[in-house]
């Protein structure tokens, strides 16, 4: 079954990096301009219909986001799972708000945690989950969660903790 | 419902698209918070509500109340430290999140798990859902009035809980289900004790049975509210117990049966009427089909053998790079963890994919428009929405 | 509406006179026996090896010290403090704990206005709660790492006893790998390690597979890795943290991994020549054994021009004269020396200071001397019948096969000794009846009974393999010598070595007698040390020890301030401590000349 959508997806589009991940699993990826095309035709033509999530990977040392649209074939119980690559420094993307009701929650979510834009998505721009907020946007990797919580929080005082190896060090043979 | 259409003919006015037009400065509406502490919703949200007399007009969901950004947390963190953090995305029903996780890793990773933790985690997340149903419906019947069914279920879930302390140490973070199989099989004399429970449980669910569903008030308000057109299914993202109601047959324990579900007998339930008495009702006999599965599971499930795969070191545990989504059939619907891996030792994305992340949105904005504000409540506690896991 | 509908409800009331169903006193409901509630620690298991505080992700715990818990090998004497404010209870610190000392209680209440008091030391601090029986403890096959050792494969006895050829034959990639991995990298076998080689941090690099850093590593704190990946003490794996649930790491066989693995062309580049300022001050080591070696390597790399001093045509002291070549072959120690050469160390052979050069003459052309002269007069017994010329010291016989010459080899022979020389002479001289006869009579004998025998267990386990017979707790009494030749040694019993203080006192049973029929008599019970090169001509200025050793500092420096020691004669007892005396002797002599 699978194999046979991949080879009609290879006539009709640019996919690359085919992985069949289980028998009822499929990942792929699309060219960008291609994607939502390819999401619409999945969905029309070969029973994608339900839309399982839609989330990005920050691959900062390459430049790039990762989007995943996952969708779902309930008829044949299978996933396909759509790669697209955006440009770390100009991440936009077409908007599948017309596709499915709750893309355009998915897409708003992404616009907050990861900066990426998807132009004519119902209320792209209102804050979703953060409010106020003011630094990057938190789920891409160059925020450091870290340095966030000690900078905003304050940590109890009287911690203080010895390494094992040093301290053995210094406790039983300090001049060497 | 059809007599409301008659002066809503008019006004206000409708976009292109059927949703109302509100014009603040018009004086005619009022905008009412509901939340985030209601108490008619499980959790901290809030529904910013435009009305027009007692009528919703418009409706806007807000969360972020309880995010703590715990996909990114996990991102600094070891696979196995990863695993206590996850129980907190859904607090009644935290062993999705850990079979989730650990399936996903597992996969990734090429573990294989041993039977009997297998047996283990199906019973597990079966009697997860039976106390996170249980727990809704004090809720569900709660906002429509009724506190005493909730207060019968609530004690039977407590026992339940009683059962989860036994084998796992934990009454609400269970924490049993790490990367590579389970941390222990049930204790001596477990059977007995879960059957009195379970019992227990059939017993509460009578007088339930009598007091909520056989209730001319209850049926009165909620026949024929929050009405989910079959249609609507797909294209909002609707799953588990919300989809059944509209007699769409999603149920992923029998599309993609996952641990011992293939080994159990059971029907996936479906209703007609796409209400919140239907919703409430086939959520009513999915308490007692878990009843039944967990029956089942204590009768084939063996009570020794291996329950943990070997792991390697934990410390320094490196997954090859991959991507995969497991999904198991929760409380709400399809919970399911999109795990990225790149060869190091932590996770470079891991995704949560919550039911409640499209029902309290997309459909819970669309469902209330129209709605009296006296059924708000009710409305969004029929579709059973955990708000942890909409934020993550 | 059905009339049903409006009745049924009513229903409830017939709870009107149900007893209420909570529990009537919660303070007093006891948690299941699996309950995750507050910790407890055995302040006497724990070794304070911090694996709880890094396993946990909400960094609840602290490793600090403890009154009353002192620090010492396999034990860092800090303890885990836990911070109850972070704590989610999820007992990954139970399981992952080495020794399993850290358990949970099925304690769940504690109610204190001070927020302060919930972050304690469990076990230190004492709760109501630390002797309870119940509470969450690790299952059992349930492990967070593997704990037993990846084994090691051998050549099997048959095809090892009649020639030298190594027995241990290392591992594979995998193996080694998968052996990495089971390290908790907690350090406490640092302060062990004679050298305090930075073990976890090349275990580290082979997990990476990452040899030339791995390679790296161990030349910061031993010149001769081939070496003492193949018989050092390794003193290391009795502390590691993994030996309480499994079994200890092989660090010496992982260490040895590594230098297998780099051939000896690419050692150059991947240590580096560092820019190190040469420096015009000369310095002369005596003794090519570990101790010398090492000081030299460092003395090098610091920018010193050595001269390494020896008595025998080759370099390697016991290494090469002691050890044989079953355990470590003489290329893989030449690949060790080579490279020390290789920096341009010089060596000067042939030379026994005190009689060829005069210590005198060294102070006078050097501007410092390091002594690792070791111990190379074995003791004799002294019973009677010691003095017949088939009775052989082993060094002397382990030396000669070294140097090839023609060993004296009879059909049934006695060894008398218990500690790893002892085993060496064995299993040398095994396999020369081997080869000579067709088959091993040998009799190993020891003072010692079999559980405190000072061999290495393998030793003995592998001896017998190669048919040596072990006879435990006989302490020698004459050799029986008829128209003068050996017939045999007779032995008493010995009931115990040590007295109630710990110091060599042999309590014997007259009336248990044994004989051992032999044709030869190896005495193994040690080796003494000649250090008169020293003593006879600085004999005033040269500051003793009580029991007659030269009295050193840390560094190994004497009385005399140009003059270092280290090694065997300063009371060592292996190669890896020598090693890491000549890298001390190194580091004072440097001082010591950059004053």
């Amino acid at each position: 079954m699978m194999k046979a959508l991949i080879e009609r997806l290879e006539q009709k589009f640019r996919i690359s990096e085919v992985v069949r991940q289980r028998n009822d699993e499929l990942f792929m990826t699309a060219a960008k301009e291609e994607a939502v095309s390819l999401v619409t035709y999945l969905k029309e033509y070969e029973g994608f219909t339900h839309l399982v999530l839609l989330t990005a990977v920050d691959w900062l040392e390459a430049g790039r986001f990762q989007l995943t649209y996952l969708l779902n074939n309930n008829a044949v119980k299978a996933d396909a799972g759509i790669r697209v690559y955006l440009d770390r420094e100009r991440p936009e993307m077409e908007s599948i708000h017309h596709l499915w009701k709750q893309a355009a929650t998915y897409q708003r979510e992404l616009k907050e945690m990861f900066g990426i834009g998807f132009p004519g998505s119902p209320r792209v721009d209102e804050p979703f989950i953060l409010e106020g907020w003011r630094d990057i946007p938190p789920y891409r990797r160059d925020f450091d969660t870290k340095k966030y919580s000690e900078k905003t929080y304050f940590p109890r005082p009287g911690r203080k903790t010895y390494d094992p190896e040093e301290y053995m060090k210094k406790q039983l043979y300090p001049e060497e | 419902m059809a007599d409301k259409n008659k002066y809503r003919e008019k006004f206000p006015e409708k976009d292109p698209d059927g949703s109302n037009i509100i014009d603040p400065e018009s004086h005619k509406f009022i905008k009412v918070w509901q939340g985030p502490q209601h108490p008619g919703i499980t959790g901290n949200m809030s529904l910013e509500l435009i009305l027009q007399g007692d009528e919703v007009m418009h409706c806007k969901t807000h969360v972020g109340y309880l995010h703590r950004g715990f996909e990114k947390l996990m991102e600094r963190r070891r696979f196995i430290q990863c695993f206590p953090l996850v129980c907190r995305i859904a607090v009644p029903e935290p062993d999705f999140n850990e079979y989730c996780l650990a399936a996903t890793l597992e996969e990734l990773a090429g573990i294989k798990v041993p039977e009997a933790a297998k047996w283990m985690r199906t019973l597990i997340l079966e009697m997860s859902r039976l106390t996170s149903f249980l727990m809704w419906l004090g809720g569900q019947s709660g906002a429509f009035g009724l506190g005493v069914a909730g207060q019968w279920t609530n004690y039977v879930r407590d026992l339940m809980l009683d059962r989860f302390e036994e084998i796992s140490g934990g009454r609400i973070y269970r924490m049993h289900i790490p990367p590579g199989g389970v941390r222990g099989l049930t204790p001596d004399g477990f059977r007995a004790r879960m059957e009195e429970t379970l019992q227990a449980v059939e017993a509460a669910m009578k007088d339930v049975d009598r007091t909520l569903f056989d209730n001319a008030v209850f049926k009165r308000r909620t026949v024929g509210l929050g009405y989910i057109p079959p249609e609507m299914v797909d294209a909002y993202g609707v799953t588990g117990p919300n989809a059944r109601a509209a007699g769409v047959p999603k149920d992923v324990r029998r599309d993609h049966p996952y641990l011992k579900y293939p080994e159990l007998d059971f029907d996936v339930i479906t209703g007609n009427d796409s209400d919140v008495y239907t919703r409430t009702d086939l959520r009513r006999k999915e308490i007692l089909l878990s009843v039944d599965l967990i029956r089942q599971i204590m009768a084939k499930m063996p009570g020794s053998g291996e329950y943990m795969a070997k792991l390697p070191n934990v410390l320094h545990w490196k997954i090859p790079r991959g991507e995969t989504y497991i999904r198991a059939e929760c409380t709400r619907g399809e919970y399911g963890f999109y795990t990225v891996t790149d060869g190091s030792g932590y996770p470079r994305r891991i995704n949560v994919r919550g039911p409640s992340y499209t029902h309290a949105v997309a459909l819970m904005e669309k469902l209330a428009v129209d709605c009296n504000i006296a059924d708000v409540a009710g409305l969004m506690s029929s579709l059973h929405t955990y708000p942890p896991e909409i934020e993550r | 509406m059905r009339l049903k509908d409006v009745l049924s409800p009513f229903l409830a009331w017939k709870h009107l006179f149900s007893p209420p169903v909570p529990v009537r006193k919660p303070l007093e409901r006891e948690a299941a026996p699996r309950y995750r509630g507050f910790h407890q620690n055995d302040m006497e298991e724990c070794i304070g090896c911090g694996t709880c505080e890094e396993i946990c992700q909400n960094a609840a715990i602290d490793m600090v010290p403890v009154e009353g818990i002192g620090t010492r090998d396999g034990d860092s004497g800090l303890r885990p403090r836990i911070d109850y404010g972070r704590c989610c209870w999820c007992a990954l610190c139970v399981d992952i704990c080495t020794t399993g000392s850290l358990t949970m209680s099925n304690e769940y209440q504690w109610i204190d206005t001070d927020p302060d008091v919930f972050r304690f030391v469990p076990g230190a601090e004492a709760k109501p709660w630390d002797e309870r029986k119940k509470g969450y403890r690790k299952p059992e096959h349930y492990e967070l790492y593997n704990t037993e050792r990846i084994p090691m494969e051998e050549v099997p006895p048959e095809a090892r006893s009649k020639s030298f050829i190594e027995i241990v034959k290392g591992y594979s990639k995998a193996q080694a790998l998968r052996e990495a991995d089971r390290c908790v990298e907690c350090g406490i076998c640092i302060a062990t390690c004679p050298a305090h080689m930075g073990i976890p941090e090349y275990i580290k690099a082979v997990r990476e597979d990452d040899m030339e850093q791995a390679l790296r590593v161990l030349y910061e704190t031993n010149p001769l890795p081939e070496v003492c990946g193949r018989i050092c003490t390794h003193k290391c794996e009795t502390v590691c943290s993994m030996q309480y649930k499994g079994d200890p790491i092989s660090i010496r066989w992982l260490k040895r991994y590594i230098a297998d693995q780099v051939p000896a062309e690419r050692y150059e580049e991947i240590l580096g020549a560092d820019a190190v300022e040469q420096s015009n001050k000369k310095v002369a080591v005596i003794g090519a054994g570990p101790g010398g070696l090492s000081a030299a390597y460092y003395l090098a790399r610091l920018g010193y021009r050595v001269n390494v001093f020896e008595e025998r045509a080759e370099p390697g002291g016991m290494m090469r004269y002691g050890i044989p070549e079953y355990r470590l072959p003489y290329d893989q120690l030449d690949k060790d020396i080579g490279y020390i050469r290789s920096l341009g160390v010089k060596m000067t052979f042939n030379t026994r200071v005190g009689k060829d050069i005069t210590l005198e003459q060294l102070h006078k052309d050097y501007d410092a001397v390091f002594a690792a002269t070791g111990l190379h007069q074995g003791r004799s017994t002294r019973v009677d019948g010691a003095d017949h010329p088939m009775v052989f010291q082993a060094i002397d016989i382990l030396r000669d096969v070294t140097e090839g010459k023609k060993i004296e080899v009879a059909e049934k022979i006695v060894v008398i000794g218990g500690g790893n020389v002892a085993m060496d002479i064995a299993r040398t001289l095994a396999r020369l009846q081997n080869q000579k006869y067709g088959k091993v009579q040998l009799i190993l004998t020891s003072l010692e009974s079999e559980d405190i025998m000072p061999a290495d267990l393998e030793e003995i386990v592998e001896s017998r393999e190669e048919n040596v017979v072990i006879e435990p707790s006989w302490g020698p009494g004459s050799i029986k010598i008829e128209d003068g030749k050996i017939k045999g040694l007779n032995v008493i019993r010995c009931l115990s070595v040590f007295d109630e203080d710990g110091r060599f006192n042999p309590k014997f049973d007259q009336n248990e007698t044994n004989f051992f029929e032999a044709d030869q008599v190896i005495e193994a019970i040690g080796q003494g040390m000649d250090i008169e090169y020293m003593t006879k001509k600085f004999e005033d200025r040269l500051e003793m020890t009580p029991r007659n050793r030269v009295k050193v500092d840390i560094f190994g420096q004497s009385s005399l301030p140009w003059l270092f020691l280290g090694g065997d004669i300063t009371g060592g007892t292996d190669a890896i401590t020598a090693i890491a005396d000549g890298h001390r002797a190194a580091k004072g002599i440097d001082k010591f000349l950059n004053k």
